[in-house]
C-alpha cells in the first residue's frame, strides 16, 4: 500500500527495482487524519482506480500471476550514445532545457572541444570510472567517467581549474538533492592549499554570488545529481517544497588564514597542505541574525537558535565568521571540539518535543522500539523530563568562513558524510594555471581586503 | 574531419550527452504466488514507519477481521526505519505467513 500521491511514483519506483508489485492506493495523507478519518479510508474507494479499497487488498493477495508477474522482464536502459544528434546551438540548448539535463539556467554547451579542454584539469583517463549514483535510496545506478563530470563541468560554467574538486565531488557517490520528500540540502567546502590556486572565496560574502569558482563548483555538483544521480521531477526527485540551497549547495572554501582554530580537514586527520573536499547533507541553515555576542555570549545563542531543529541525527554544524571563532575561543573554548561537547552537556530538550517531531517518529522512533539507547530510555520519560539530544559531540562541527565585517554564523543542521581527496584528481603539473589577468585581480582583492583589516586596528 | 567540417559549415555542434550510463545492476523478481483465498491464511501487515501508517494498518487489520473472520492476522513494525530490510521480520513471515501487505508508502 501506498498513499494515493505517490500512486505514479510507487509503480515506477517497483518496476525500477525489476518487480511488477500490486498495489493499493488509500487517500493522501494519513499522517495527522484521525481515526475516523483513516476508518472512512477503509472503508472507502482507492482514489486512483476508483475501486473500493480493501477488497482490492484482497484480489492483490488471490487473483492468480500474470505472465509478467511471474517472469518480469529486466528494465535495461540503452546505453547513452557519447555524442548527441549534431544540431544549432540554439536546437540544442533547448534540447537540454526541454530533457530537464539543466538546473534550469543557461549552461555552456558541452562540445568536444570544451570538454578536451577542461579534461586538461585532470591526470586522469576520460574513461576512468569515478562511480555510480541514484539520488534514490534503491533504485537503478548511473555510472560515470571522468569525461562524464567533465561534461557537467562544462555546463556548469566551470574552467579545468576547477575539475578536480568537481571531480572529487563526483568521487563521493553522493547526489546533492536526495529524492527525499523532505527536500534534503547539501553543503561542500574545501581545505588545503588549492583554495587559492583557483581562487575560491573564503572571505568577504564567500556564501553569496560574487565568486566564479564557488559559484561552478557548488552548479556541477547539482548538474551531475541531474544527469549522473538520475534525479527527474516527480519520478525520482519528490521535494515537496524543494530547496533553494540546492542551486549551489553552500560552497566555499574555510577561512583557514584568518581562523583561530585548526582547519575543518586538519581536525580530521589530514595534512594542511592536503586539498580536500568535505560534504554535507541536512535540512536548513539559519542566520544568527544579528546576534554577534554582545549582550549574550555566542554559545549562549546557539543553544537557543538549536531550540528549532528536531535534533534528529544529533548533528548539526556552525558555519561562522573567523570573528566568532575568536569570540568563542576568548569565551574558553580553544578548539571546535570543545564547544561540541559544552553544546552537547548545555543543549536540553523536553523528551515530548523530541518524539513529537515528524522526522523523529519515522527515524528516532524505530531506535527506541528496537532497544537501541540512548533512544530506547528517553522513549520512557515522562514528556517534560529534559533529555541532551546531541549526546555525540564528534558529531558537532565548526566550520570558519567570511569577511569579519560582522560576528555572525549560521547554525545548520548539516551533519557531515565524507571528505574527499582533491589532490588524486589533480594534473601533473599540480593545477591547471588560470590566466594572468585573473591572478592579478584576485590578489589586488586580498590585498585591499587585508589592508582594511589591519587598518580598522583589528587582529587576530 | 570531412565530416565535422561539413556540420560546422551548416552551423550544426556537436555536443556530449551529459547522461550517466544504465548499469543494469537491478534483476528482476518474480511475485510471491497468490493463495486461493484468505480464510484461515495467516497474513502479516506491516508498518514500515511513515506516519500515519500503523494507525491505518490497525484500521485495515480491523476490517479484515470484520470481513473474514477466519482471517489470523500479525501486526507489525518493521524494524529500522523505511528504507531498511528487516531479515528477521521477513524470514518470519516466510516461515509462518501465507500473505503480507506493506504499507503505507508515502
Amino acid at each position: 500500500m501506498a498513499s494515493a500521491r505517490f500512486a505514479e511514483f510507487a509503480a515506477s519506483d517497483a518496476q525500477n527495482h525489476g518487480m511488477n508489485l500490486r498495489f493499493t492506493f488509500p487517500p493522501y495523507p494519513l499522517v495527522g487524519r484521525p481515526r475516523s478519518v483513516l476508518r472512512q479510508y477503509v472503508e472507502g474507494n482507492d482514489p486512483v482506480t476508483g475501486k473500493p479499497l480493501m477488497p482490492q487488498v484482497i484480489d492483490a493477495l488471490t487473483r492468480p500471476l500474470t505472465e509478467d508477474e511471474k517472469h518480469p522482464k529486466p528494465l535495461r536502459g540503452a546505453p547513452r550514445p557519447r555524442l548527441l544528434k549534431p544540431d544549432t546551438e540554439e536546437s540544442l540548448h533547448r534540447l537540454f532545457l526541454e530533457n530537464d539535463w539543466t538546473d534550469g539556467l543557461p549552461i555552456v554547451l558541452p562540445t568536444e572541444e570544451r570538454v578536451a579542454h577542461m579534461l586538461t584539469g585532470t591526470a586522469a583517463d576520460p574513461n576512468t570510472v569515478v562511480g555510480q549514483m541514484t539520488i534514490t535510496t534503491l533504485q537503478e545506478k548511473l555510472e560515470y567517467t571522468v569525461e562524464k563530470v567533465a561534461v557537467n563541468a562544462v555546463m556548469a560554467g566551470a574552467g579545468p581549474e576547477h575539475l578536480p574538486v568537481i571531480l572529487a565531488l563526483a568521487a563521493s557517490q553522493e547526489g546533492s538533492m536526495p529524492s527525499s520528500t523532505t527536500s534534503f540540502a547539501r553543503m561542500a567546502f574545501v581545505n588545503g592549499p588549492i583554495r587559492d590556486e583557483i581562487g575560491m572565496n573564503c572571505g568577504l560574502g564567500a556564501l553569496s554570488p560574487f565568486n566564479h569558482a564557488n559559484a561552478v563548483i557548488g552548479r556541477a555538483w547539482t548538474l551531475m545529481t541531474i544527469n549522473l544521480g538520475d534525479s527527474r521531477l516527480g519520478e525520482t526527485f519528490m521535494g515537496s517544497t524543494g530547496s533553494p540551497l540546492n542551486y549551489n549547495n553552500m560552497c566555499f572554501a574555510e577561512n583557514e588564514e584568518r581562523s583561530v582554530w585548526e582547519p575543518f580537514h586538519v581536525q580530521r586527520g589530514f595534512k594542511k597542505e592536503e586539498s580536500v573536499i568535505s560534504i554535507f547533507r541536512g535540512w536548513s541553515a539559519i542566520n544568527s541574525m544579528g546576534a554577534a555576542g554582545c549582550c549574550r555570549p555566542a554559545q549562549e545563542e546557539m543553544l537557543l537558535i538549536l531550540q528549532a531543529f528536531p535534533a534528529l541525527t544529533g548533528s548539526i554544524t556552525f558555519v561562522m565568521d573567523p570573528l566568532v571563532a575568536n569570540h568563542l575561543k576568548e569565551q574558553g573554548f580553544n578548539t571546535p571540539r570543545q564547544l561540541g561537547e559544552w553544546i552537547s552537556k548545555n543543549f536540553k530538550m523536553p523528551v515530548g518535543q523530541y518524539f513529537g517531531s515528524d522526522l523523529v517518529y519515522s527515524f528516532g522512533n524505530p531506535l527506541a522500539r528496537d532497544g537501541v539507547e540512548p533512544y530506547a530510555s528517553w522513549w520512557k520519560l515522562p514528556k517534560e523530563i529534559l533529555i541532551a539530544p546531541y549526546h555525540q559531540p564528534e558529531l558537532i562541527n565548526s566550520v570558519v568562513v567570511g569577511g569579519e565585517t560582522q560576528a555572525l554564523w549560521f547554525t545548520t543542521d548539516m551533519a557531515h558524510t565524507q571528505t574527499l581527496s582533491i589532490d588524486k584528481w589533480r594534473p601533473k603539473s599540480g593545477v591547471y594555471q588560470e590566466d594572468e589577468e585573473t591572478l592579478r585581480r584576485r590578489q589586488a582583492r586580498q590585498k585591499r581586503h587585508a589592508a582594511a583589516l589591519k587598518a580598522s586596528g583589528y587582529n587576530l | 574531419m570531412a565530416q565535422m567540417t561539413s556540420q560546422a559549415a551548416r552551423g550544426l555542434r556537436v555536443v556530449l550527452d551529459p547522461r550517466g550510463q544504465p548499469t543494469a545492476s537491478v534483476q528482476p523478481s518474480a511475485l510471491a504466488p497468490r493463495l486461493d483465498t484468505l480464510n484461515g491464511k495467516t497474513v502479516y501487515l506491516v508498518d514500515i514507519g511513515f506516519g500515519g501508517g500503523y494507525d491505518f494498518l490497525e484500521e485495515a487489520a480491523a476490517w479484515l477481521i470484520r470481513n473474514i473472520p477466519e482471517i489470523q492476522i500479525e501486526l507489525r513494525h518493521k524494524r529500522g526505519n523505511m528504507f531498511l530490510d528487516d531479515p528477521e521480520l521477513f524470514a518470519e513471515i516466510k516461515e509462518r505467513g501465507d500473505g503480507v501487505i506493506f504499507g503505507v508508502g508515502g
